[in-house]
């Protein structure tokens, strides 16, 4: 039945529960079957943006630097022959930037055309929604989270930790 | 208020009935207990009651819930009409104030869900916001979903262990998840001897509580262990209940009550996530329309490998495991 359903659902239309979300957008530089469809941005979530605040080829007094100054990122990224190292992502030159292996710059909000060098097929699923997650509504626009939102993009891999509950034995002989 | 208690204060008048009669024969001796029935019924209606079964308008709306249709016998009036005694019900009862619901299914929608085996770590972040959504009970640790923790080669949740409780993700194991298939052909919809629960068109398979009595055939038909029985009345802080509520969904369920999965009922018709969709940290969980060629769940179901546990059954879930 639902294998050969083909009319378009407007659920824009149909819904009238679902709102625009109370966070930033951006529209994805990708297509996926049912058209454009939008991202969380990213620059709001970083502190101290622009970079280029304290990168700038200009002596700056900056209070605290020392502390300030990224020591707390452990970079687990890569393969342990070939690890990842700042530049490999961060544009050295224009530090708001991101910068992929063509020498092209990437906006901090537009992280998956970076992440997709590598992870190409993470980012097809991504795009298709496969990988990925959908904010709060199944229906209405699409907003999906960016690649960030999920995976610290410094240790990408999700850390091991204890369970946020457990599930009670169903029978006491088992 | 169970009318059946009014027993009791049936039998007192009765008699008296039959002294002054004396031929108490069996047609007099009915006619005196329905006139004493409706009576007393009358008279604990209009407040005689005390203290004991609560206020004179607590007793008129328990009153008026006890003698409801069934819900797809109601008309929208009969659903509104209950929905505001059960919201005025939990007011007096609980001094919470709820927001109950009876959105109806939207047309073009047909729900399914999807399962990334590869993607869930076993965080059982799923579990926690199901729980607290749901109103489940706390008492007895009441869950739908159950997160199993399988080794590589394993492949039905019958051989994983779900009591595990240790730091995750284990290296060599992958977590599958199980809750509702919602079957499109569903064997506990055709167990149930009072049509309490039934196939709704978006393809939930929903309760209605009020007319289950617990016999619990359904828990031995279904396949999945997808339902759950209510051996104690649920206990829920009243600071921790969500206060958005369905009919058919997350409202509160009473002892000998079978209650399961929804879909989050409550959610996904005004068009939002279910509470585990939102809640899983990894993005294992897909949800989506699937008669919306464009949805997520229709890009899974063509482009990834997908399996159903036992298909072989026939019951059709609309829930497939893939991995990447």
């Amino acid at each position: 039945m639902y294998k050969n359903a083909t009319a378009p659902f407007v659920d824009e239309k149909q819904i009238d529960t679902v709102f625009a979300l109370p966070v930033k957008t951006v529209r994805v530089m990708e297509k996926y079957q049912g058209g454009y469809f939008r991202t969380e941005t990213r620059t709001d979530n970083i502190q101290r943006f622009k970079c280029s605040q304290c990168h700038n080829n200009k002596p700056v007094r900056v209070a605290k630097a020392a502390e300030m100054a990224h020591g707390e990122i452990v970079l687990v990224h890569g393969s342990q022959t070939r690890p990842l190292s700042c530049y490999t992502c961060h544009n050295k030159d224009e530090r708001d930037f991101l910068v992929t292996e063509q020498g092209i710059n990437v906006d901090m909000d537009h992280s998956y055309q970076l992440c997709g060098q590598c992870h190409f097929r993470q980012k097809k699923d991504w795009v298709g929604g496969a990988h990925g997650k959908r904010i709060s509504y199944w229906a209405g626009q699409r907003v999906v989270k960016n690649c960030t939102a999920c995976h610290n993009p410094h240790s990408p891999r999700f850390e091991k930790r204890w369970p946020k509950t457990y599930s009670p034995p169903l029978s006491k002989s088992k | 208020m169970d009318p059946r208690k009014n027993k009791k204060i049936c039998q007192k008048p009765k008699e008296k009935d039959c002294q002054k009669t004396r031929a108490c024969g069996r047609r007099e001796f009915l006619k005196g207990a329905a006139r004493a029935a409706a009576l007393s019924g009358a008279a604990m209606l209009a407040g005689c009651g005390g203290g004991m079964l609560g206020s004179k308008e607590e007793l008129s709306l328990r009153w008026k819930e006890y003698f409801k249709k069934h819900y797809r016998l109601m008309t929208q009036q009969e659903k509104d009409e209950t929905i505001r005694r059960l919201e005025q019900l939990a007011k007096i009862n609980n001094n919470v104030n709820i927001q109950m619901s009876s959105a109806a299914p939207i047309d073009g929608v047909l729900f399914g869900y999807a399962f990334n085996v590869t993607r869930c770590e076993g965080y059982m972040e799923c579990v926690a916001a199901c729980v607290k959504e749901n109103n489940l009970d706390r008492k007895s640790n009441m869950q739908y979903i159950r997160i199993f923790e399988m080794e590589h080669g394993q492949m039905s949740p019958e051989v994983g262990n779900a009591k595990y409780y240790h730091q995750v993700p284990v290296e060599d194991h992958f977590y599958m998840g199980v809750q509702c298939y919602h079957c499109q052909n569903a064997p506990c919809v055709k167990a149930c001897p009072t049509k309490a629960t039934w196939q709704e068109p978006d393809g939930i398979v929903v309760v209605d509580y009020d007319w289950c009595i617990g016999c619990r055939y359904c828990i031995a038909a279904c396949p999945y262990y997808g339902r759950r029985f209510n051996w104690n009345d649920p206990v829920v802080p009243k600071e921790e209940m969500t206060k958005k509520q369905h009919y058919l969904g997350n409202r509160m369920r009473g002892r000998g009550q079978m209650e399961k999965c929804t879909f989050c009922v409550q959610r996904s018709r005004a068009g939002r996530l279910p509470a585990c969709v939102e809640a899983c940290p990894t993005g294992a969980r897909v949800f989506g329309n699937l008669l919306d060629p464009d949805s997520e769940i229709r890009f899974v179901l063509k482009n990834k490998k997908v399996f159903r546990w036992k298909e072989d059954l026939g019951t059709d879930p609309k829930f497939w495991y893939f991995i990447d």
